[in-house]
């Protein structure tokens, strides 16, 4: 009743820190509905304090618990905005089906949304000067050597290099590619560098 | 920063290296460099000196400090100081790594030399935990730190600055006049100051 | 003013190589990972630097592939874009952040003309705002009862840590630096030589770091 069920959902949510879970929205929805209680109980109370002063803490208390409810609640989406943040960096603007899946509608048009964002700023990057953006998501180590050898993890069909060679990514395969093109796979576990 | 950044920026020093090849100036936008004459020394910046060295196309010259009687008086002169001494220059551990790292054959005595950089460097940082020491039993809001090269100050990060930050902390709310524990704003939502 | 003064200025800042921004650059990007606010842009050391990367990648494609030269600027390049990267991503990081702070303050400083933002990040932190809070009330707030579903924005701010301590070194001489004793009322004067290295708190040495005076190390 006093904002224990929300506690629930932000303990639920610091288990795994690193990783987002499912959006709980039917905890959610029972916050919320206890918050509307606890509003209708102390609209009844507000208007007999006037009478009874004993009343007026009992109001105070429940308000207390509201704002609390409300606190937490936007802590817990704020914290996943967070982590939903980490995806557009780790995976790009398309997210793979099963990271898909854990967000609520409204959180992954959140993600297209910052994406989109993030986009436009990126593009916006030098273009005074004629340059075509950069992309951020790139250059994420400070540059060890041009090419590195790598293992293919999955198959993953043609890859286009900025030389216009293209080769083909098959499981168990492996290649010596040049470092700054294949960053973005290495994150996406499609390669593995090979130390 | 992380240590592959300090050791990015330690890669810009110069060194010098004797190419086996020649080949006219190269102008980079960090500078301009050679010509290369195949046999004759020239300055480079570290990483194109590694760069070279891996495609087998130089051989590295190993700066002057990295000599086992300059070190043998660098590592007494360590000793014998209460302080910090001057180190060769500020990147003198990623320098040795490196160099030590591809081209140990172009260095004499490299294994000795690795030894006692080894030796300097853990003299240094015993050094560096007493006065960490000291600097928070003294208070711990400011102190001064020498020649301490960049590698060597990362390496305390983030503990001595987080350490020195609680303490500040520690002070300020104590200093204050405390607020009794149990009136409404205990209740309301107070975390608008310091979120760090 | 004096014509002959214009000119040589002018001369003066045609001097400024290449090899003199990217150095400033770096320094900016130091100073920009270590410090914990948002300093000035460097805008105009962004452009110049994606600018020279351009101009250097046309001439390596007229290079044969396997070019030792070529591959020597390459990797010259691929360094600098680290650089620029990992700064701009930094400025993201903060303005994502401290991102109603930082909008505050910009606004006040946009008025006088010390904006730290480029346009380009002013209007990302504003867009990011705006998704975040269309997307608070979405979900949760505008489903509370009706005097709870107002977004207090100062009660959401993050603020950096400006008592954090830092480590710097100085580029030139700096006197009397103060430094706030909290304990004894005492308040410390100390002077920072040329090349001298401290850990102190960042506060009273920010605008330091944001002249140039000193480097966070």
């Amino acid at each position: 009743m006093f904002a224990e069920k929300v506690i629930e959902l932000l303990k639920e949510a610091e288990r795994n820190p690193d990783t987002i879970d499912p959006f709980n929205d039917e905890k959610i929805r029972q916050i919320l509905e206890e918050m509307h209680l606890l509003f209708k109980m102390n609209m009844n109370d507000a208007n007999a304090t006037n009478e009874n002063k004993s009343l007026w803490t009992t109001v105070q208390v429940r308000h207390s618990a509201l704002e609390r409810n409300k606190r937490c609640l936007l802590a817990y989406l704020y914290d996943r905005m967070k982590k939903i943040k980490t995806l557009r960096w780790e995976f790009g603007s398309v997210l793979p089906p099963d990271v898909r899946e854990l967000l609520s509608d409204e959180e992954y048009q959140w993600f297209s949304k910052y994406s989109t964002n993030l986009a436009s700023y990126m593009r916006s990057l030098g273009q005074d000067i004629g340059y075509s953006g950069i992309d951020l998501t790139e250059n994420l180590k400070p540059p060890k050597s041009l090419y590195i050898e790598v293992l293919c993890m999955a198959d993953h069909g043609k890859l286009e290099l900025e030389d216009g060679d293209v080769i083909t990514l098959k499981r168990n395969s492996r290649h010596f590619l040049p470092t700054a093109e294949c960053q973005t796979l290495i994150r996406q576990g499609v390669l593995k560098q090979i130390v | 920063m992380d240590p592959y950044e300090i050791e990015f920026l330690g890669e810009n020093r110069i060194i010098s290296v004797i190419p086996n090849f020649s080949y006219d100036k190269i102008y980079l936008i960090c500078g301009e460099f050679g010509p290369f004459r195949a046999g004759l020394p020239l300055n480079v910046p570290l990483w194109l000196a590694i760069m070279l060295k891996q495609k087998q196309k130089c051989r590295i010259v190993p700066p002057d400090w990295m000599d086992l009687d300059v070190l043998e008086n660098i590592k007494e002169e360590e000793k014998r100081s209460r302080f910090f001494t001057k180190m060769p220059n500020e990147h003198y551990m990623v320098e040795a790594k490196l160099i030590l790292g591809v081209a140990a054959e172009d260095v004499p005595n490299s294994s000795e030399i690795k030894t006692i950089i080894k030796d300097i460097w853990d003299i240094r940082m015993s050094k560096l935990r007493t006065s960490m020491d000291a600097l928070m039993k003294s208070g711990g809001s400011y102190g001064r730190l020498d020649h301490l090269t960049l590698m060597e100050i990362n390496s305390v990060k983030p503990l001595l600055p987080s350490a020195m930050d609680d303490l500040h902390r520690i002070r300020t709310t104590s200093k204050r006049p405390t607020t009794a524990s149990l009136n409404t704003s205990t209740f309301s939502q107070s975390g608008s100051s310091q979120n760090i | 003013m004096d014509p002959i003064d214009d000119i040589e200025l002018s001369e003066e800042e045609e001097e400024i190589t290449a090899e003199t921004v990217l150095k400033t650059l770096q320094s900016a990007w130091q100073n920009e990972r270590l410090a914990p606010e948002i300093l000035p842009h460097h805008n105009d050391m962004v452009e110049c630097m994606l600018g020279q990367i351009q101009h250097m990648e046309r001439n390596i494609n007229k290079l044969p592939k396997t070019d030792l030269r070529a591959s020597i600027h390459k990797m010259e390049l691929s360094r600098i874009k680290f650089i620029i990267c990992n700064y701009l991503r930094t400025r993201l990081n903060k303005i994502e952040k401290y991102c109603i702070h930082i909008i505050n303050e910009e606004r006040q400083r946009m008025e006088s003309g010390t904006n730290y933002l480029t346009p380009a990040e002013f209007k990302y932190a504003q867009e990011y705002l705006l998704n975040m809070e269309s997307h608070l009330k979405n979900v949760v707030l505008d489903k509370m009862p009706g005097n709870m579903q107002t977004l207090e924005l100062n009660k959401m701010a993050i603020y950096p840590n400006l008592q954090t301590h830092v480590f710097l070194k100085a580029n030139d001489t700096v006197s009397c630096v103060v430094l706030e004793d909290l304990v004894g009322d005492q308040d410390e004067e100390i002077d920072l030589e040329e090349g001298s290295q401290h850990i102190l708190q960042y506060k009273p040495v920010a605008d330091l770091v944001k002249t140039g005076k000193v480097q966070l190390v």
